[in-house]
């Protein structure tokens, strides 16, 4: 037996204790293997979404990658320390320290030359399917396989040397203390830990106190809490774990009519032990999911904004042209033949808005004649209004503000035509997007809307005209208006402050690029959070592992004095279900008040709540962690009753 | 004086790739209030009996009685809840759970079975003055002695006042002085409370505190003798059985006192 061979069998027949530290490697590389697939993918033309695209795979590489160097590091440790008295043997036979890094190096170098071929080869599977999915979100032509050089150079040399670094540093984790103390298998001393209750304190403060910022917190100084909230929430989250919950559970210890009863004695107890060891894992794992959860739930709720797009967005196409305007008929006739051309079946409403000064709010006001607006809102198979002389009706600039003007009454002036109307209530549907007529609109009635028309051709006329499409297919609008959409960039590009007479707006285009946008980041997102979800898991299994011989005994021990099957399971489970759902409750917290934060924001912006995405998100996370949880506590039970 | 244990021709064979017969047609019985010792060679089956005993195995044949029961005949957790109410056990690593401090060890077999707070603390401090542990009680496993956590172990093996101490090489880890202390210990916990008290070992000086002295060897009796006016005599004749044993031993070379 070679040295070499020495270090494959170690690994291939320890492959059980391996087994999920192989398996989160071969996902990490094969997700960052997909990634680069799409990264070089030699037929994405489109630019923009080539570039989009690009820097969306890029950033989730380099988070997968640093995410990567510190699961391995992690695991890594752990292992080590598991199999130290092993490593303790082989050096009181006389294995030199030097040969045992040798040893070390190759056996992680065999793992990580089989999880890079396994996770590049299952990659290249399922690349097809991969793209079938990212075309289907990005709506692009078909993204053929292809076959080149460079996904697999980038992922083999990126985990190669991530591998080989680690294998080099990773002797230093094995404690070169005495071979007796390794074969001995004795962990760190078992001491008392310490905590201190002004850390612990200032923990659960620092928690309370972000918590509370973020519920209460409103739309002027939410930006602010962006940048304060997550570092306060950081150390809050620290101390909480090593210092406030063994805090608490010391407390709990003085109260014997709780902690004497029954098995709670072991379980509290070894509880306690668990946190020592685990609270920086349990910082780590807090985090790490926090920001799974965040940015799974923001894009998710992104997605969200798209689907209520269209509630915002009911028309097709909208032209506004002002007075000046010299190519009004043009744009139009131009939109109309594309339109035919394209065999998008449309109906055009044309609105003179027309603009006076109100008395009562001593500020602009627009003006629509009710005849127009029904003529609209048939089209939109709304029901018409009706206004006697006099009358008029606020319409209003979004969804939200119109509770908020139907409870109201106003009766204004409007100077320059002397006309003086009394506005009771608001125009109840939503035909235009938000803002597109005027902060300060309002219905009239037709003779009223003439009154102010012909007082108009003495003075200095004010109005725009306001040409709405209603399209029933308005998604299929993508390709309509690109030259007129593009004179509008231009404009905007070279700062003309002079500023164009014409506004257009395509909701079909935006959308298509929204949805893109957020489809893809979404997915992004899932695949990453995929990631961090099994690396965390397995950072609870490596840790169960580590303890386990330490487990058994103590169980051994257990079983003899008289502790019963069920108490001995109902015992590991106490243990396990904090190790698995305390951090990740904590973090579901966080981020729960995270969102609550977002949401504001999002009522700022466009009114949408957040709420279903979310609670899907976060149940979905639940149910994996359940399985996760089934899963490894059975794993566990078999290594637990198993007797040598 | 009636039985509390007894068992008829146990044998014992474990299967695995290879068939070991740990025990062959064994007999033993143990009175009440006595204190046995089992010795013989390594190998010799002593902790297989042992275990029969404490009920955590089965024979493969023969037949068992403990304080009444009979171990084959009661369901996993049954045997558990006895274990827990009726048997003591001491063990040579001692078996302290680390996390506990030495007091919650000691109530550790009472909580298991919910006996109120107040008779717990009242049993523990009634135990501590008798083992001498009053100064300890708050600290934890690996700050003891060897000794002083042999005697929270004892103590932990008392507490729920069983018929039966099991201990298993009790003397095994300690320095001579400790060990003195943890035998007279049982031997006057024996006296005093009539508790019965089975202990493996492979100290001659150790079995010579017992009234008793069972030797087995290959998983067959060998030997036994009973002990006589004095100490000395009786270990003379105990080293005197083990050379006939044979076999291989660490015969101490403490002179008694």
């Amino acid at each position: 037996m070679t040295f070499r061979q020495f270090a494959y069998r170690n690994v291939v027949r320890n492959r059980r204790v391996y087994a999920a530290f192989f398996m989160a490697s071969v996902f990490s590389v094969m997700v960052f293997f997909l990634y680069s697939m799409l990264l070089f993918h030699p037929t994405v033309e489109d630019r923009f979404i080539r570039e989009f695209a690009v820097f969306g795979m890029g950033i989730a590489e380099i988070i997968l990658y640093i995410f990567t160097v510190f699961f391995l590091f992690y695991s890594m440790r752990a292992f080590l320390q598991a199999r130290s008295k092993e490593f303790g043997i082989l050096l009181h036979l006389g294995m030199e320290k030097r040969q045992l890094n040798r040893l070390i190096f190759l056996e992680t170098m065999f793992i990580g030359a089989a999880s890079i071929g396994v996770g590049t080869t299952l990659g290249y599977i399922f690349s097809k399917f991969f793209f079938m999915i990212v075309r289907e979100i990005v709506l692009l032509p078909a993204l053929p396989l292809y076959l080149s050089w460079e996904p697999f150079a980038l992922t083999i040399g990126a985990f190669l040397s991530l591998f080989i670094i680690i294998s080099l540093v990773a002797p230093v984790f094995i404690k070169s203390g005495k071979v007796i103390d390794l074969i001995r298998g004795e962990n760190e001393e078992q001491q008392e830990y310490t905590y201190s209750k002004f850390r612990g304190f200032l923990g659960v403060f620092l928690l309370l106190f972000s918590y509370t910022l973020a519920m209460f917190t409103s739309n002027t100084i939410v930006i602010r809490l962006f940048i304060l909230l997550p570092p306060i929430v950081l150390l809050g989250t620290y101390y909480f774990f090593t210092d406030s919950v063994p805090l608490f559970y010391q407390k709990l210890r003085t109260f014997r009519k709780i902690y004497w009863k029954n098995y709670r004695l072991i379980s509290i107890s070894s509880g306690i032990i668990r946190l020592r060891e685990n609270a920086n894992m349990f910082f780590i794992v807090t985090i790490v999911s926090t920001i799974a959860f965040l940015s799974v739930g923001t894009l998710a709720s992104l997605t969200s904004f798209a689907s209520q797009y269209r509630a915002m967005n009911p028309l097709g196409l909208v032209y506004v042209s002002d007075m000046e305007n010299v190519e009004e008929e043009k744009h139009i006739t131009q939109l109309e033949t594309e339109l035919t051309e394209e065999e998008i079946g449309y109906s055009l409403t044309k609105l003179q808005v027309l603009q006076q000064h109100s008395s009562f709010s001593n500020s602009t006001v627009s003006i629509l004649n009710v005849a127009d607006v029904n003529r609209l809102a048939a089209d939109l198979d709304d029901l018409a209004i009706e206004l006697k002389q006099g009358e008029a009706l606020f319409l209003p600039p979004s969804n939200s503000s119109f509770e908020n003007l139907n409870e109201r009454f106003v009766v204004t002036d409007l100077e320059e035509s002397n006309v003086t109307v009394a506005i009771d209530g608001a125009y109840p549907y939503q035909l235009f997007p938000a803002y597109s007529v005027g902060r300060n609109a309002i219905v009239l009635n037709a003779v009223d809307y003439q009154r102010v028309q012909l007082s108009m051709v003495n003075r200095s006329p004010s109005y725009f005209n306001y040409y709405a499409f209603h399209i029933p297919e308005w998604q299929s609008t993508k390709d309509i208006g690109l030259s007129i959409q593009d004179t509008i960039v231009e404009s905007f590009l070279i700062e003309s402050n002079a500023g164009l007479s014409y506004a257009f707006d395509n909701p079909g285009l935006s959308y298509s690029i929204i949805r893109m946008t957020f489809s893809l980041l979404l997915f992004i997102g899932l695949l990453l959070a995929g990631v961090f979800f099994l690396a965390t898991g397995s950072f609870i299994y490596f840790q169960l592992y580590t303890t386990l011989d330490q487990d058994k005994k103590k169980f051994d021990v257990l079983r003899r004095l008289g502790l019963t099957e069920q108490e001995m399971k109902k015992i590991i489970n106490r243990q396990l279900i904090p190790q698995f759902f305390f951090p990740w409750g904590v973090a579901l917290l966080h981020s729960s008040f995270a969102f609550l934060s977002l949401q504001v924001i999002w009522d700022a912006l466009a009114e949408i709540s957040i709420v279903k995405e979310l609670t899907i998100v976060l149940i979905g996370f639940t149910c994996m962690q359940l399985l996760y949880f089934y899963l490894i506590r059975w794993r566990y039970l078999v290594h637990i009753r198993a007797t040598d | 004086m009636e039985p509390i244990v007894k068992l008829t021709e146990i044998t014992k064979i474990y299967e695995s790739k290879v068939m070991k017969r740990a025990l062959n047609r064994l007999s033993f019985t143990a009175m009440k209030g006595e204190f046995v010792a089992i010795m013989g060679p390594s190998g010799s089956g002593k902790t297989t009996l042992l275990n029969m005993i404490s009920t955590t195995d089965l024979p493969t044949y023969g037949k068992i009685q403990i304080d009444g029961i009979d171990p084959e005949k009661l369901k996993k957790n049954e045997l558990a809840l006895f274990r827990r109410r009726h048997l003591g056990f001491v063990f040579q690593d001692i078996h302290l759970l680390d996390m506990l401090t030495a007091e919650e060890n000691i109530v550790l077999p009472l909580t298991l079975d919910g006996l109120p707070v107040s008779e717990m603390e009242k049993r523990v401090a009634n135990l501590a003055s008798k083992l001498e542990l009053q100064e300890i009680l708050t600290k934890r496993p690996d700050e003891l002695s060897g000794g002083q956590a042999q005697r929270t172990a004892i103590g932990r093996a008392l507490i729920h006042q069983p018929k039966i101490v099991l201990a298993d090489e009790p003397t095994g880890n300690l320095d001579s002085k400790s060990a003195k202390d943890v035998l007279e210990l049982l031997s006057e916990i024996n006296e005093v409370a009539r508790t019965t008290i089975i202990m493996v070992t492979h100290d001659p000086i150790a079995a010579s505190y017992c009234d008793r002295v069972l030797f087995i060897k290959d998983g067959e009796f060998f030997n036994e003798i009973y002990k006589d006016e004095r100490r000395q005599t009786f270990y003379q004749r105990i080293l005197n059985v083990l050379s006939l044993l044979g076999g291989h031993h660490d015969v101490s070379t403490v002179r008694l006192s």
